[in-house]
């Protein structure tokens, strides 16, 4: 694409600058004359099939037979163009829109320079004099053929060797950005994008499909393309693709289910940047699906405890030897949904019942059954306890602290949720009985309160009853000694 | 009542109680159709003396920092037996202790009983009024919630308005520029030990006056001839009608205390913005309500600063009002006086009233 873009400019440029046809163009026949590597890359350039000029670029008068007149200062002569002035050479043409369209009804976008300045390569070099990156850092300069040819650096699957001429530099990339990992050439080439690229497939990924051309910006810039909330979108631009995608033998429905997934909504709705995006299941430059025993270890970088519980659970070996996905089994991949307490257990719905359901004999039915009875005996005391502490709000009793109290059956609950995970019955009671002894304590705070409100009543009416008494004896005295 | 008889006989033969029964025993209370405004200085004692019980009691468990005012506060209402009645009724009390004194000045204003030789026992009550306010203003924040954090803020801000000495009295107030945990240990000071020290030696001086001078008379009752006014024995039936008075204003209280009892709102969050509709107590109300009706310049003036001022010169000239009406120590009747407290009554009803809907 980059290398078509800088044809199409340098056509431009040449038709505009001079009109002389390649065989009138004086500065090649007298160069052909003498020889020399660029001569004969430029007779493969696009530029030079369009019919433009050496003088388009280098400027001078490309119909004078004489040398001294050819590449006079007067009529523009530059020489070889350098620093920030490659880009310019080029953007004479290609950032001119009626150069373009006019006259070579070119469909290129001519915003290339804009976007360049905008990137991460539009950055001042280190000699602070011009962009880190010109045009024919990647689209090469007398040898520029259509971004279609195999043999243009900028052809797919040529891109990212090109790009590895900078990326793969350790002593190079450490001028610019000695964070940045100079190994993504090595991860491509494991994966699976990248050895389809390496079989010569132009239609896999490659580094501009996710990156960008022109426009690759820093991977934290939010208007990045492989930006977190950004990259499902970007990897669907192919995966969502059922006709680009034929011929893969993968389904075309990922984004769709993955953006319908509790990871889904939270980073494409709420933003939330700790839910995974494909990249952190699929890896970024190594992208390849985790295999079946890996996929509890894929997961584990986030969900580390239910990763290691699951590891060293039963279920570890027996999914194990039936080749089952370990996590996916009963979560599915992109389409997963809020666990809930729905899929723990034996009754319609739960997932234990897939492979238990039919043995309720078995252990792993009772314990699936269990777990279950013991999870819904926790719920049902937090939310007993909750409406007692509700109760004794509205009666006006102070309630922050055991509310403060009850979020560790809360907090129970949650570890419970994880602890389903070991598929032990004696560490999944140890953490439910851990909540139901705060649900047990904080019930009868509560109670003992919401009696003692009652007990204020009563109190009320037996003082004031003292009082009255004594008000009705004091009233009486006085009337009594008044009388007297 | 032997043991009852003994110990009186025990303590006469030491103290001479004698001398003081008879003391009181001498001491008559004018009745007339107006004597039931008596009794309001009493009930104001009577709950003053409600708030230094239960404010002691609440000393015991109550911690006057920012760190752990609120919690000590929560530990009272729900851990402490008996807090939250104790606090609740110190809560009633403080605000019908302002009650009753308001209607025990506005009784003695508007039966000119500040006239000559009784000078002294209004100001004295006068003074008593403003540290009673203050005890309010100082206590409000004791418990360090939301809703006191920001009126505290409020108040101190319009204290700061006060020309020449504003600015220092807020510093002053505040304990620094803003209201922080350092205002609340200065006003947890003022409540608890500066304003009782002052009220107590003030209050001494105006019972004993009180008790030297005897009740006074209005003037249409001054007027009569001593066979035509109606008196009662001070001891024991005047101090008995108190103590039924008082018994029932208990009882008010303990139903209060147990049917609303005082809440406790949101800790103070120093960095929160103020929630809507931050007021002042309802006896601060009506000034509160003033400032806002007044415009912010009154020509070359800040409105504000005028509104505080003209305050200022009201509670001045009422603090002085024996030393004015002349006309009333002299016997005669002064309508403007009454006109003028009419005028104060209505001020502070109608502005409280739209200050508490508005």
């Amino acid at each position: 694409m980059k290398s078509f873009l800088s044809f199409l400019l340098l056509i431009s440029f040449f038709g505009i600058y001079s009109n002389a046809s390649a065989t009138e163009d004086q500065c090649f026949v007298c160069h052909e004359s003498i020889g020399g590597a660029e001569v004969e890359l430029y007779k493969k350039d696009i530029h030079f099939k369009k019919g433009i000029s050496c003088s388009g670029c280098h400027g001078g008068d490309s119909t004078s037979e004489d040398m001294e007149t050819a590449m006079s200062k007067a009529d523009g002569f530059i020489g070889v163009p350098k620093g920030a002035n490659v880009s310019k050479v080029c953007t004479k043409c290609h950032s001119n829109a009626q150069i373009m369209i006019k006259q070579y009804n070119s469909a290129l976008p001519w915003n290339q320079e804009a976007l360049l300045a905008q990137s991460v390569h539009g950055n001042l070099s280190v000699s602070g004099k011009e962009q880190i990156v010109s045009c024919t850092t990647c689209h090469n300069t007398h040898g520029i053929v259509n971004v279609k040819d195999p043999s243009s650096p900028v052809y797919p699957v040529n891109l990212p060797k090109t790009c590895a001429k900078c990326h793969s530099d350790a002593k190079y990339m450490r001028t610019y950005n000695p964070a940045l990992p100079v190994d993504q050439l090595d991860k491509y080439r494991t994966s699976k994008h990248g050895i389809l690229n390496a079989k010569g497939d132009p239609k896999v990924a490659e580094c501009t499909s996710c990156h960008g051309s022109h426009e690759i910006r820093s991977s934290k810039d939010v208007k990045s393309k492989v930006y977190a909330i950004n990259l499902p979108k970007t990897c669907s631009t192919c995966h969502s693709n059922s006709n680009y995608m034929q011929g893969y033998n993968i389904p075309s429905d990922q984004f769709d289910k993955y953006s319908g997934s509790v990871h889904g909504k939270l980073l494409l709705e709420k933003n939330d940047f700790n839910a995974p995006a494909c990249n952190d299941c699929h890896g970024n430059h190594s992208a390849t699906p985790p295999g079946i025993e890996s996929i509890s270890k894929v997961c584990g970088t986030c969900h580390a405890l239910n990763a290691e519980l699951f590891s060293s659970s039963p279920h570890k070996k027996a999914f194990d030897q039936k080749r089952l996905p370990e996590c996916e089994t009963c979560h599915g991949d992109h389409a997963i949904i809020t666990a809930t307490d729905k899929l723990l257990g034996v009754q319609n719905g739960a997932v234990c019942k897939w492979c238990h359901g039919d043995k309720p004999e078995s252990k792993a039915f009772q314990t699936a059954k269990f777990m279950r009875e013991l999870r819904d005996s926790l719920v049902n005391e937090e939310e007993n306890a909750l409406l007692l502490i509700n109760d004794a709000e509205q009666k006006g009793i102070e309630i922050s602290d055991v509310k403060f109290k009850l979020r560790d059956a809360k907090q129970a609950l949650f570890e419970s949720r994880t602890m389903v995970h070991s598929f032990d019955q004696s560490k999944f009671s140890e953490t439910i009985d851990k909540g139901l002894n705060v649900t047990t304590s904080v019930t009868q705070d509560m109670s003992n309160a919401i009696d003692d409100y009652y007990f204020r009543r009563w109190g009320l009416g037996v003082s004031s009853l003292i009082i009255t008494i004594l008000a009705m004896s004091l009233f009486f005295y006085i009337k009594r000694i008044e009388k007297s | 009542m032997n043991i009852i008889k003994n110990l009186y006989n025990w303590i006469d033969e030491r103290v001479k109680l004698e001398d003081l029964v008879n003391f009181l025993g001498k001491k008559y209370v004018p009745v007339h159709r107006n004597s039931v405004w008596y009794y309001f200085g009493g009930v104001s004692l009577f709950f003053f003396i409600i708030q230094v019980v239960t404010g002691i009691l609440l000393l015991f468990y109550y911690k006057g920092s920012a760190d752990l005012a609120f919690e000590s506060i929560q530990f009272i209402m729900s851990k402490v037996q008996f807090g939250w009645l104790i606090r609740s009724i110190h809560s009633w009390a403080a605000n019908l202790f302002i009650l009753a004194a308001f209607i025990h000045m506005f009784s003695v204003y508007f039966e000119k009983s500040y006239r000559k030789p009784r000078e002294i026992t209004w100001v004295t009550g006068m003074l008593m009024f403003f540290l009673a306010l203050g005890f309010g203003f100082s206590g409000y924040l004791l418990p360090w919630n939301e809703l006191a954090f920001f009126a505290t803020k409020v108040g101190t801000d319009i204290a700061g308005a006060v020309p020449l000495i504003g600015e220092t009295l807020k510093i002053f107030l505040r304990g620094g520029e803003e209201v922080t945990g350092a205002t609340l240990s200065r006003l947890f000071g003022f409540h608890v030990a500066l304003l009782p020290g002052i009220f107590t030696a003030l209050l001494t001086i105006h019972l004993l006056l009180v008790q030297r001078q005897g009740m006074s008379e209005p003037l249409r009752v001054e007027a009569l001839k001593q066979s035509e006014k109606k008196t009662m024995p001070f001891f024991p039936n005047f101090l008995l009608r108190d103590l039924l008075l008082w018994l029932l204003i208990l009882n008010v209280l303990a139903i209060l205390a147990v049917f609303f009892p005082s809440e406790l709102g949101r800790k103070a969050d120093l960095f929160a913005s103020a929630p809507a509709g931050i007021k002042p107590e309802w006896y601060f109300l009506f000034m509160f309500q003033t400032l806002k009706y007044i415009p912010a310049h009154l020509l070359i003036f800040e409105g504000e600063v005028v509104g505080i001022l003209l305050f200022m010169v009201a509670g001045v000239l009422w603090l002085l009002v024996p030393f004015w009406d002349t006309k009333s120590s002299k016997g005669q009747q002064n309508r403007l006086i009454n006109y003028l407290g009419l005028f104060a009554v209505i001020f502070i009803i109608v502005l409280t009233i739209l200050g508490w809907i508005a």
